[in-house]
């Protein structure tokens, strides 16, 4: 039974009213252990370390130090316990080594007072402890990044604090320096040194943590055993991509070794006829539970052809196809109107026209949309309740930004009763609809893979 | 890492070789003063000063020194080079102060406008009573207000304090500069006009000892202060987010290092008239020297102020028939002197 030092119970943050940073958030931490934060850019890690380093008061929930409410210690008495090492920045003057890790003794000492003989035998102890010594002379402005994280661990040290926070340590340090970096946190740490970790490296977490805490916008996506939140899923609805976890089989046991970022797969939908292809796997586990697929690449690469490459197929291998193709009206090469196309019967009407200035209504920066033609594709969608494949072209911001737009679309996704159903979501989007639907396949819908354009 | 942590504890600490320097840079302004009460139109020798300035003590001294090199060493020449010391030792101590608070190398005590609000208060005081006391005091007093509104409008913004501190006190700088300016325009040319201009100019002839007594008291508690607090302005320049997180309430101890340091400049200020440049450049020729640990730099910025003007002032009073006005002397001497020390350490702030 480890020691409980820090917890934070349902921690609620915003910096001004109505932008609420962190959601409820709790977290525990032992002696000697080490908890990864992992999120996207934004998502809240370092708020969260700067309210468990009381330096921001949570606007709601607790934090508790060795069970005493943070904001019950003075500050020079919560620093003593508590080291906070800032994201890398260089300060204005050079100072040198060991001067940046005296900086550490300051919570030991009296505003008055400067450091005394014992502060220096204790900051050499720091010193020798990080591998700095034979730095100490240096200018903390020279030196490389892995070292300068060093020091200021080093500083933590000299602090003597029971817990460090430690945000996004191994940014821009290279893979030796990471790892030089990371095996002295991990060193540290079997001596009973805590440590918080915001970070970007989810292998990292895989390889030290004790605990990984993910964090989505502010919210805790999930919280446990490294092995448990590193997963396919969890970390596509963290961050919006698709990865792949790769495993270790040792003495009978599978652990998690490696989490990699997998690309769009990149598939013609002619191999549709194929049923070992990867999409004649995917229609055969749509047997048993829906797949969905999300076309993607940027604007004009050929998404819609793709799909109605795919529908025609389908249709070709007697598959029922439903739903909404969006092919554009092009005009000297540049696209001036996107039309709706119901694929069961044919009926196209204009759903959007380049948007005017002063637009009204229903629009996007670039596209004024046909309230009609969406109530009637809304409609058309609406009344699907079974189909092999269901086509929705496209979900964009309006869909998944605003709720608005093609709304049946984004119902029907979520409701199944589909086989396979294929999703139009341009690349910029792709984070929010992974986010939406985790186990969601992402392939690329370039034209090359298409055959024969079909708009 | 070494299998025996303590076993360096006989090597030497980097701080010690830094001492030996800190040490001889505290002789500077003790040298520099003897010298200086020597210097000027009139020669007396040094030995003369010293039985001059014993003489109190030692009555029998004073015997064979005539009353004119006296009076002249203890009315003229003595409250003049202990000013330049005092005024040098605060310029050199707050610029520093600043520099480490606003994380700023290129910023001094006047960047909240308190030169600029004393050479107001002084041009107001030269135009509405001539002189006397009332320039001190009205130079000393809206010092201290230029700053307040600064500080104080600063606080209407919510984001950045620093960055809007900074630029309140260059907008008030600017706006009392423009009012000074607006003083000379109705100043009487063949009077008072000269009178604003000289002072704006900088110079320490009219220092007396009431004067110097009021001075002298609010630098020497000011520079005690600073020189307590000086480690901790290292964590200051670090940021606000370290230096809480080492258990510094940054906000505090900032506004405690302004409120002195402005008294200080106000007072100093206020007897010498403008000068510029000295709170700015003190601090690297002492980074250059002592690196930047405020520890030793507080107290060497301090001594090469101090030596720095009485230096000035020497040169001021001697080099031409007529006095040279101390805010052209700085720049004059100091730039060349800084651009040498620069090149030669090819340092970093």
């Amino acid at each position: 039974m480890v020691t409980m030092l820090l917890e934070a119970q349902h921690l609620n943050f915003s910096y001004r009213p109505g932008h609420t940073v962190l959601h409820d958030v709790s977290l525990k931490l032992g002696k000697g252990e080490i908890l990864y934060i992992l999120g996207r850019n934004g998502g809240g890690k370092t708020t969260l370390l700067a309210c468990l380093a009381g330096l921001l008061p949570p606007g709601q929930g607790k934090i508790f130090l060795e069970s005493i409410p943070l904001e019950d210690y003075p500050p020079s008495i919560r620093s003593q316990k508590i080291g906070l090492i800032p994201q890398m920045h260089t300060p204005v003057f050079a100072y040198t080594v060991r001067e940046m890790v005296m900086m550490g003794r300051a919570p030991h000492l009296h505003w008055l007072e400067t450091p005394s003989s014992l502060d220096q035998d204790i900051v050499d102890e720091s010193l020798e402890q990080a591998g700095l010594y034979e730095l100490q002379g240096r200018a903390y402005t020279e030196i490389s990044g892995g070292e300068r994280q060093l020091v200021l661990i080093a500083r933590g040290l000299a602090q003597k604090c029971q817990i460090l926070l430690m945000d996004e340590p191994t940014a821009h340090l290279d893979l030796s320096n990471q790892q030089r970096v990371l095996e002295i946190v991990q060193q540290l740490s079997r001596q009973g040194l805590s440590f918080v970790i915001s970070s970007h490296a989810p292998n990292d977490a895989l390889t030290y943590a004790d605990q990984v805490l993910l964090l989505s916008e502010g919210w805790v996506t999930d919280y446990g055993r490294p092995e448990n939140m590193l997963t396919e899923p969890l970390l596509s609805s963290v961050y919006g991509i698709q990865t792949e976890v790769i495993y270790q089989q040792e003495n009978g046991t599978r652990t998690p070794k490696a989490v990699v970022p997998r690309r769009p797969t990149e598939i013609s939908p002619d191999s549709l006829n194929d049923s070992n292809s990867f999409l004649g796997e995917i229609f055969e586990k749509g047997k048993e539970a829906p797949q969905i697929v999300i076309v993607t690449g940027l604007s004009g690469v050929g998404k819609t052809s793709w799909c109605a490459r795919l529908a025609q197929l389908a249709e070709e291998n007697a598959l029922q196809v439903k739903g909404i193709l969006s092919p554009g009206v092009y005009e000297h090469g540049r696209k001036r109107a996107i039309q709706a196309k119901n694929l069961v019967n044919g009926e196209t009407h204009v759903m959007a026209t380049l948007r005017k200035e002063a637009s009204t209504g229903l629009s996007t920066p670039r596209w004024q949309f046909i309230p009609e033609t969406l109530d009637w594709a809304n409609t058309i969608l609406g009344d699907i309740d079974q189909a092999d494949l269901l086509v929705i072209d496209e979900l964009g911001p309006l869909e998944l930004l605003r709720d608005q737009g093609l709304t049946a679309g984004a119902a029907l996704v979520n409701k199944g009763g589909y086989r396979v159903a294929c999703v139009v979501v341009r690349s910029s989007l792709v984070p929010k609809a992974l986010q939406r639907w985790p186990g969601a396949i992402v392939v690329s819908g370039e034209a090359r893979n298409a055959g024969p354009s079909c708009t | 890492m070494s299998s025996q942590p303590f076993a360096h504890f006989s090597k030497p600490r980097t701080g010690l070789k830094k001492g030996t320097i800190v040490g001889l840079l505290m002789l500077l302004p003790v040298i520099l003063f003897s010298i200086s009460v020597t210097l000027g139109r009139y020669e007396i020798g040094m030995l003369d000063v010293f039985k001059v300035l014993l003489s109190p003590l030692f009555p029998e001294l004073d015997g064979d020194i005539p009353e004119v090199a006296r009076q002249l060493i203890l009315r003229v020449r003595l409250p003049r080079i202990l000013g330049a010391l005092l005024i040098g030792a605060s310029l050199g101590g707050t610029g520093t102060s600043f520099q480490a608070i606003f994380k700023n190398p290129l910023v001094d005590s006047n960047i909240l406008g308190v030169t600029s609000g004393a050479g107001f208060g002084a041009a107001l005081a030269l135009l509405l009573m001539r002189s006397g006391w009332q320039v001190q005091v009205f130079a000393f007093l809206f010092g201290l207000l230029a700053v307040f509104i600064a500080f104080f409008g600063s606080k209407l913004y919510r984001s950045s304090p620093l960055l809007v501190l900074t630029l309140m006190g260059i907008l008030v700088g600017s706006l009392f500069s423009s009012l000074t300016s607006l003083l000379k325009y109705v100043a009487d040319p063949l009077d008072t006009l000269p009178a604003i201009t000289f002072w704006l100019l900088g110079s320490l002839t009219a220092l007396t000892w009431d004067k110097l007594l009021i001075l002298g008291g609010i630098t020497l508690a000011g520079l005690l202060f600073l020189f307590a607090i000086r480690w901790r302005m290292n964590i200051l320049s670090l940021g606000d987010a370290e230096a809480k997180s080492l258990g510094i309430d940054p906000a505090r101890m900032k506004l405690l290092i302004i409120l002195i340091s402005t008294m200080m400049t106000a007072a100093a200020v206020s007897v010498s008239g403008v000068i510029g440049w000295v709170g700015l450049v003190i601090p690297h020729a002492g980074r250059i020297l002592v690196g930047p640990d405020h520890k030793y730099l507080l107290p060497v910025s301090a001594c090469l102020g101090a030596s720095f003007l009485m230096l000035i002032d020497d040169i001021a009073r001697t080099l031409l028939p007529g006095e040279i006005p101390l805010g052209v002397l700085t720049g004059l001497v100091g730039v060349p002197i800084l651009i040498l020390l620069l090149r030669r350490s090819q340092s970093e702030w």
